[in-house]
């Protein structure tokens, strides 16, 4: 005679541990609404009057902050993404790990990165308001 | 073990299952509270010794080495799974309250824990689990050196550099206690699911120069319940006592599984050598 | 210890490689090109902080930059969503198999080849 106790739907709410693998693997679902606001705002820029239209479904408050509550999975997200990669994939010099805290800090460098690009497109080039070739292609 | 005047008394709540028990309350798991002296150096495999010789002849539990290298004091504390002679009382303190104050000896409690057989595991008797369920894995996945069997080459030495040891190394510190399978969710929803030490064993012997077993091995990772089955919870490698970080060798063995399929792929045949 | 048991070429062989890879290219995407991009679109410009033109995105957009821009922002990040979904429908004991394998998979397979065509049409 023995027993075995089963998981039930629940586990995950039972420990600390298990309630932030699911809050990591529950990152997605924000981005899910993002990913489909996205798209739309590429169909929108078939016309100056969609596009206004996306714009202001963007700039609806519920929008605004789900998207707010996205920016917040991605980086939690980025967070736990940058620990994992140099256990998956250890890069050895010798018998010497690289150390995986300088592998963390490059990944959050490219973030800042490319932050960095996006805003100087959109901000610094402010100026350029009409243009219509974007960097390094035209149309 | 005498109660020395400078014990501190600690409250061990022990989940206790007796199948052959009669009456029908203990033929079902319950628990039992203790109360059991301790210092500074009492671990909770004392605690348990402590009750066995003192209190409760018939609790089972298994032990050996009791210096974390057997892996055979596998428990879950407080609901995590931990080497019960790596764990000390002295890290359940709580705060005295007058309710806990123990009135046969006037003593008051000063530490408390819970002690449960391994979780995700069949329970045969108090805190005794049925260990094949993770040992047929880890026997499945060939976790010994095969390598040249011709005894020309078995009379060289087998040579390896610091660099081709430095590989390997860490997963080979296992000592196969289990509580990594106490700790991965994805083993309990499918007990067929390889597990972590036992890929993590499997990659250790894959990553070894003097090993040629590893095309041998790869049909089982590649399978569904070999690597695939993982989601990177974890946990295995946070309770693992011996820090081989299992959760990392099951995740490179998804990047050599992944290759390995490719080869199979365009070579045309499962025999290959990786 | 025999490695002669050959298999055929397609013994054993599964789909799950392909998933996860997708799954990792689009973590990374997720993580390295997503704040930016929420933050410009999502809430900078909803807020007025900065201000984007319809010229001025649509130019950028309807370049290649625009191609990769969908590859890395929703394409393999759909990929990652989905193969979370499925695991994570899984560890709640719910779906399972083929049929979550098909659903995950599948829509987000849909948004990517819709955003493409978006980006198409803008040709
Ligand atoms: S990997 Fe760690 S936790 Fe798992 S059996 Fe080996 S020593 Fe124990
Ligand atoms: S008794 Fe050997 S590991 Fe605890």
């Amino acid at each position: 005679m023995s027993y075995k106790p089963t998981l039930t739907r629940t586990w995950w709410l039972k420990h600390r541990f298990f309630m932030l693998y699911m809050l990591r693997e529950g990152t997605v679902l924000p981005l899910v609404f993002l990913l489909c606001s996205l798209s739309a705002g590429a169909f929108a820029l078939q016309s100056v009057e969609q596009f206004a239209s996306w714009q202001r479904f963007m700039a609806n408050p519920w929008v605004v902050a789900i998207h707010t509550v996205a920016l917040i999975a991605a980086l939690y997200h980025a967070f736990t993404f940058f620990k994992l990669f140099p256990r998956v994939m250890p890069i050895r010099v010798g018998t010497k790990l690289v150390p995986p805290a300088i592998m963390v800090v490059g990944q959050w460098l490219a973030v800042v990165a490319v932050i960095t690009v996006f805003l100087w497109l959109f901000v610094f080039s402010g100026a350029a308001h009409g243009i219509v070739a974007g960097p390094g292609g035209g149309v | 073990m005498a109660a020395n005047k400078g014990m501190q008394q600690a409250l061990v709540r022990v989940k206790r299952y007796l199948p052959e028990e009669q009456q029908k309350t203990q033929s079902e798991p319950f628990w039992q509270e203790f109360t059991v002296p301790f210092d500074e150096s009492t671990s909770v495999l004392d605690a348990l010794n402590f009750i066995k010789e003192e209190l409760d002849p018939s609790l089972s539990f298994r032990w050996s080495c009791r210096m974390a290298i057997c892996g055979s004091c596998g428990f879950m504390l407080n609901g995590i799974p931990k080497l019960g002679c790596k764990e000390f009382l002295r890290n359940y303190s709580v705060r005295t309250s007058p309710a806990q104050k123990n009135t046969a000896t006037n003593t008051s409690i000063t530490a408390s824990l819970t002690v449960e057989p391994l979780a995700h595991f069949t329970v045969e008797r108090d805190l005794i689990v049925n260990m094949d369920e993770f040992l047929i894995h880890l026997e499945a996945v060939k976790p010994y050196l095969i390598a040249e069997t011709s005894t020309q080459k078995q009379l060289q030495p087998s040579l390896q550099t610091p660099a081709q040891l430095a590989k390997y190394k860490q997963f080979a510190n296992c000592i196969n206690c289990g509580l990594c399978y106490s700790a991965c969710p994805q083993f309990c929803l499918n007990p067929e699911f390889l597990g972590p030490a036992a890929i993590a064993l499997a990659q250790r012997y894959n990553l070894d120069s003097r090993d040629t077993g590893k095309a041998v091995r790869m049909p089982m990772l590649n399978s569904h319940n070999g690597v695939w089955s993982c989601t990177f919870v974890g946990f295995c490698s946070d309770v693992c006592p011996k820090q081989v970080d299992p959760a990392a060798a099951v995740n490179q063995g998804k990047v050599e599984s992944a290759k390995s399929m490719l080869i199979q792929m365009f070579k045309g045949s499962t025999a290959h050598e990786l | 210890m025999n490695a002669n048991k050959t298999g055929s070429r397609w013994q054993g062989l599964h789909l799950e490689p392909l998933w996860w890879g997708l799954f990792s290219a689009g973590g990374v995407c997720f993580a390295v090109f997503i704040p930016a991009v929420v933050l410009i679109f999502g809430i900078m410009a909803p807020l007025g902080i900065i201000d984007i033109s319809y010229q001025q995105v649509r130019g950028y957009y309807a370049s290649i930059w625009g191609l990769m821009f969908t590859g890395a922002v929703i394409c393999l990040p759909a990929f990652h969503a989905a193969h979370r979904i499925r695991h994570g429908l899984h560890d709640v004991k719910l779906g399972g198999g083929l049929v979550s394998i098909i659903i995950c998979y599948g829509l987000a397979a849909t948004l990517s080849a819709t955003t493409l065509a978006a980006w198409y049409l803008l040709r």
